[in-house]
């Protein structure tokens, strides 16, 4: 095996929330790593801590101890340097898809004109244009969740964390995304860590598969996914697919049955 | 589909429902019809001796006073200055009390210490007020104005504070994780989707500064709507009384539908939604 260099590595954190029964642990001593255009998926039971894991590297929560470190440098989180999203695709209601595009980059400080030449780049390279006014609530779901995929991107940040980002879609919106984000990572070379429930999806993406424990969240197991397939599709006829899907399907179903 | 009936046949039945009258001109022409309904009745009960002209005024006498009243100048010259009490007592009450409530976002521990004294003057019925504003401000435009804020700031600040509270979570925190700032939350997430309950404020508020307005014109004044009712249903001249309040009302009527037009050029992003409803 071939060492390179993590891009990110968590280590060692825990996080527990108060609950009405004293603390509830959630995250207990957790560590993993990712490397540079890494594309990981992170499966595991509903109410584990992925989410918990995503806001402590967003910035939007503070772990109870353990460390972030972001290309061998101890940072308190990659708060302004990650593209979050999530289920919901949290488009602002009162923005136009050209506002909602803008988002970050007026955060930043971006001079307009510039940002706006940008945004109708990628609104077009992404099949909106001629969405540019409209408004979220008059377009599709598929439509609005490649909004929100856009507005992640436009920031160029280092590391995307896509939270579940395609669970309220129906399958075939769910194929069609799957490819555009694929395209998308490949053609602006990022790295991905990605929640979902969906298996399929997991091995269809991933270069890797991160299966998580029950509450409270550890690193079950890592599955490297060896399909060097040009589509989410494509993958999916790989005759490697089955194999992993049940694999990871077995590290789970082990798992049900432990807790329940 | 032997269960269904036909579409066409539906979309008739759905008509029926609204009738014909249901278009813009319709509803006008029936609306007018009402009020004119009213009207006539109230005349022809008077006519006949079955209402008493002494204790409720007669349409007749009404008309006729407020034809007098617009031809001297004089009608109008009072509904400027109510209106102009009111429309200042709004927006200074409206903008002072929403800034304030959207500024305790800002602050929990400020937003907490202060919420039982908001609580309590909230409680308070300002109109016990009005006697010892006008002590304070004297008889003239700055006391009505004073009354009209008083009423108005306390319904924007809270109602101001709540929307501020209730901003998505969610989207705040995506904002965070793109790198911004308090005051960029606050700007970007917490503000705009406080706006449409803010414009309901406004519709609460408008009334309520015409309420300070003419209030304070009871307690003492020499001009205003407000002052014209007072004095004339002292002499018992109903029709003057009458003169008044329906000037009131139409003046309230077309703030309304101004706040409407407001709310349009606002809140374009809403107007999707609200022409849709449910057929039952
Ligand atoms: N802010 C919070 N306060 C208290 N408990 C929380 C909070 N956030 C998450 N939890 C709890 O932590 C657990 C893990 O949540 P989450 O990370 O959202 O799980 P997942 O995304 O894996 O479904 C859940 O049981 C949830 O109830
Ligand atoms: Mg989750």
């Amino acid at each position: 095996m071939q060492i390179t260099p993590a891009q990110l590595s968590v280590r060692n954190v825990r996080k527990s929330f108060a609950g009405k029964a004293g603390d509830v642990c959630v995250l207990d001593d957790l560590s993993f790593d990712i490397k540079e255009r890494d594309f990981v998926s992170i499966i595991g039971p509903s109410g584990c801590g992925k989410t918990t894991i995503f806001n402590i590297i967003a910035g939007l929560l503070e772990p109870d101890s353990g460390s972030l470190q972001f290309r061998g440098e101890e940072v308190e989180s990659l708060r302004g340097r990650v593209g979050y999203m999530m289920q919901k695709d949290l488009l602002f209601p009162w923005r136009t898809v050209l506002g909602n595009v803008l988002l970050g980059l007026e955060t930043r400080g971006v001079d307009r004109a510039e940002a706006e030449d940008k945004a109708r780049e990628y609104l077009k390279d992404f099949g909106l244009a001629g969405f540019e006014n409209a408004y979220p609530k008059t377009l599709s779901g598929g439509m609005r969740q490649r909004v929100a995929l856009i507005r992640t991107l436009i920031m160029d940040p280092d590391i995307l964390l896509l939270d579940e980002p395609f669970s309220a879609l129906d399958y075939q919106t769910r194929l069609y995304l799957e490819g555009v984000l694929k395209d998308a990572v490949e053609t602006y070379h990022k790295t991905v860590i990605l929640v979902t429930h969906d298996i399929d999806e997991a091995v269809a993406l991933s270069k890797r598969v991160v299966v998580l424990s029950g509450r409270p969240a550890r690193v079950k197991i890592v599955h490297d996914i060896e399909i060097d397939a040009p589509s989410p599709i494509a993958a999916r006829s790989d005759n490697r697919f089955s194999g992993y899907f049940h694999a990871l399907c077995a590290e789970l179903d082990i798992q049900t049955e432990k807790t329940s | 589909m032997p269960d269904t009936v036909p579409m066409a046949k539906r979309r008739a039945l759905r008509r029926k429902q609204g009738s014909r009258f249901d278009t813009p001109l319709g509803r006008a022409v029936l609306q007018s019809l009402a009020v004119l309904v009213f009207f006539a009745l109230w005349e022809f009960g008077v006519r006949l001796g079955w209402i008493s002209a002494f204790l409720v005024g007669a349409p007749s006498g009404i008309f006729a006073y407020a034809a007098k009243i617009i031809a001297s100048g004089e009608l109008i010259s009072d509904t400027w200055y109510t209106f102009f009490e009111a429309i200042l007592g709004f927006i200074i009450g409206t903008i002072f009390g929403s800034l304030l409530g959207l500024a305790l976002w800002y602050s929990v521990f400020v937003a907490r210490l202060v919420e039982p004294f908001i609580v309590a003057i909230n409680s308070v019925p300002k109109i016990a007020l009005a006697p010892i504003v006008v002590l304070w401000f004297g008889t003239g435009l700055i006391s009505k104005v004073a009354l009209s804020v008083s009423l108005t700031a306390i319904v924007a600040l809270i109602a101001a504070y709540q929307a501020a509270k209730d901003a998505d979570p969610d989207l705040q925190s995506l904002l965070v994780s793109m790198g911004a700032d308090k005051h960029q939350v606050f700007f970007k997430a917490v503000v705009p989707s406080t706006l449409p309950s803010m414009i309901a404020t406004f519709r609460i508020n408008i009334g309520f500064g015409l309420v300070g307005a003419v209030v304070g014109e009871f307690i003492s004044s020499q001009h205003g709507l407000g002052h014209m009712i007072y004095t004339a249903s002292s002499l018992y001249d109903l029709n003057t009384v009458w003169v008044g309040l329906f000037t009131l009302m139409i003046m309230g009527f077309v703030l309304y539908y101004v706040i409407e037009i407001i709310e349009r050029t606002i809140l374009p992003w809403k107007q999707a939604s609200t022409v849709q409803q449910v057929q039952v």
